[in-house]
């Protein structure tokens, strides 16, 4: 059998295929529109640029927005594939069963933050009369496209490379012991956690886009492990069971999703406001301030699974 | 204060196209604040294709229409939706009336997405009416009335808004000579307003009266002395 016979694979590449095709249109015509774009002018040329800019918008729109709702589809479609995946008992095995699972799951994260900035500069640009960030909202979605593009050649090694015959490891590697960044033991990591956390309340709260956008992205890396690591064992109450994964399942109430959710629009809104500033030299700072909710949630109902389990047992894993 | 100014208008439709043709052809025209004008030509000399330009329905192939020194041709669709609301208001030949709802309704129909309060909304709905002499059938279905009565209730709601510039394409055309009359017992009232008209027709009714301003013509798409 091949993985590219599993209905969840069939469908996923199918609006792949099709969103990367209605990508393609745009960009061949986002390249006439950059290169004769004159907004003053009331030339034919120009009139027909602007029609073609308003259908190009709404392609992209559709797209970018498909491509946002697909990443959830593409981590269902991995707990699906656990089933056909000798050894993989959820996403964890699937996406580990080789090379290519982690640096695609990650691209996919980046393109997610790109498309995110992208819809917020491109309502900028219409909500503004003259387009003012046209040719940068551009470049940035050519930019995305070719991510795009690498995407979908790293989703055909990737799916192509999965073994149906040898037995990957999955949530069986908990019993060797966690390979943390920097060499760090757990009591370190999360107390990282805890002050990069802290840290990122402070600056959001003091409006320090730049600060923010630095100290989330190292919030990014080590809120993945000190939640794969440390909080998730408190999830699953067992000391071994250390997956980013199984905790999107109904067997925990899919608390997953609120956790890795609000991780990632904590983070999400707290990299924007530099971002934006750089592009559109307009201050958006006011996102910060859903950046520290949406940060505080996650913190939250990470410490609710360590306190509780105490108060239960008396002791920590 | 609305003035519109165009220059170097130009409409094409099916560009690049076998069939393609020049609805309008290198029109240039002002229309003062507060003025009234009839555009007159016959059928398919570009009257109502520049009607819709200039409310922003449509968009030209080439050239500027500013009003209030505002190029609306280069309104993006949601401004430009905008400013058909809040500036500009249409009467149609057809009416275009929402069938199955009364003269109230319809009239207050343009208002319904306003943010203004309910006893603003009413009052305005009823100025609406007064101005279009329709207020005894407010209650009516529009299915029920007169043709020279759905005119004057589609009139009034595109006067709801408070509109300073008003088009209205074949006004008459579907009306009687009483309700011709009637309408332009109307027109009159709108100079008194200061508002700008601009009328595309062929109703000889609109010669020579006072309260017409200028007489343009059209023909092929284009202005002639």
């Amino acid at each position: 059998m091949s993985i590219f016979l599993s209905n969840e694979i069939i469908v996923f590449l199918l609006i792949e295929l099709i969103l990367i095709v209605l990508m393609a249109i745009s960009q061949v015509n986002i390249v006439r529109i950059v290169r004769h774009w004159d907004f003053n002018a009331t030339t034919p040329l120009q009139y027909a640029l602007e029609k073609k800019n308003y259908l190009v918008n709404t392609i992209l729109y559709f797209t970018v927005t498909c491509k946002v709702i697909l990443f959830l589809f593409f981590i269902q479609s991995l707990n699906a594939l656990a089933g056909i995946v000798p050894g993989a008992m959820c996403s964890a095995g699937v996406v580990g069963s080789n090379h290519y699972g982690n640096a695609l799951l990650l691209l996919k994260l980046l393109l997610i933050f790109g498309f995110g900035l992208w819809l917020i500069v491109n309502k900028l640009d219409l909500a503004s009369i003259t387009f003012p960030y046209l040719k940068r909202k551009y470049i940035l979605f050519t930019l995305l496209f070719v991510g795009v593009l690498g995407e979908f050649v790293l989703e055909i090694l990737y799916f192509s490379n999965i073994p149906l015959t040898v037995p990957v490891f999955c949530c069986s590697v908990v019993f060797q012991a966690p390979r943390l960044p920097f060499g760090y033991t757990q009591t370190l990591l999360v107390l990282f956690f805890y002050l990069l956390f802290g840290s990122i309340l402070l600056l959001n709260y003091l409006k320090q886009t730049m600060a923010s956008f630095t100290c989330n992205l190292l919030f990014l890396f080590i809120a993945y492990y000190a939640i794969t690591y440390f909080f998730g064992l408190y999830i699953y109450e067992m000391p071994n069971h250390k997956c980013p994964y199984c905790m999107l399942q109904k067997e925990y109430y899919y608390i997953g999703y609120l956790i890795w959710g609000s991780l990632f629009l904590g983070i999400f809104f707290a990299i924007m406001p530099f971002l934006i500033e750089q592009i559109t030299k307009k201050s958006y700072v006011y996102l910060l301030k859903y950046s520290s909710y949406c940060l505080m949630i996650t913190a939250l109902v990470c410490t609710f699974y360590v306190v509780r389990y105490y108060l239960m047992t008396g002791v920590f894993l | 204060m609305s003035k519109i100014l165009i220059q170097n208008l130009h409409k094409l439709y099916n560009p690049n196209k076998p069939n393609a043709f020049y609805a309008l052809k290198n029109i240039n025209l002002i229309v003062e604040n507060g003025e009234i004008v009839i555009l007159k030509g016959v059928s398919g000399s570009g009257k109502s294709t520049l009607l819709s330009l200039i409310g922003g329905l449509s968009k030209p192939s080439e050239g500027k229409i500013l009003v209030n020194e505002q190029n609306i041709a280069k309104l993006p669709d949601i401004m430009s939706s905008a400013f058909r609301h809040q500036e500009i208001g249409f009467i149609f030949q057809s009416f275009n009336l929402l069938e199955g709802l009364s003269v109230y309704q319809n009239i207050l129909a343009p208002l319904a997405l306003t943010t203004l309060s309910k006893e603003a909304i009413h009052e305005n709905v009823n100025r609406a009416m007064q101005l279009a002499n329709i207020e005894h059938k407010k209650d009516q279905n529009v299915g029920s009335l007169s043709g020279g009565e759905r005119q004057r209730c589609a009139i009034a709601r595109a006067v709801v808004m408070n509109p300073q510039i008003i088009l209205a394409d074949e006004p008459t055309a579907n009306l009687d000579k009483e309700n011709s009359l009637m309408f332009i017992e109307i027109l009159k009232k709108f100079k008194l307003l200061h508002k700008t008209v601009i009328i595309a027709t062929h109703d000889i009714l609109f010669d020579d009266l006072d309260c017409i301003d200028r007489c343009v013509h059209m023909r092929d798409g284009e202005l002639v002395e």
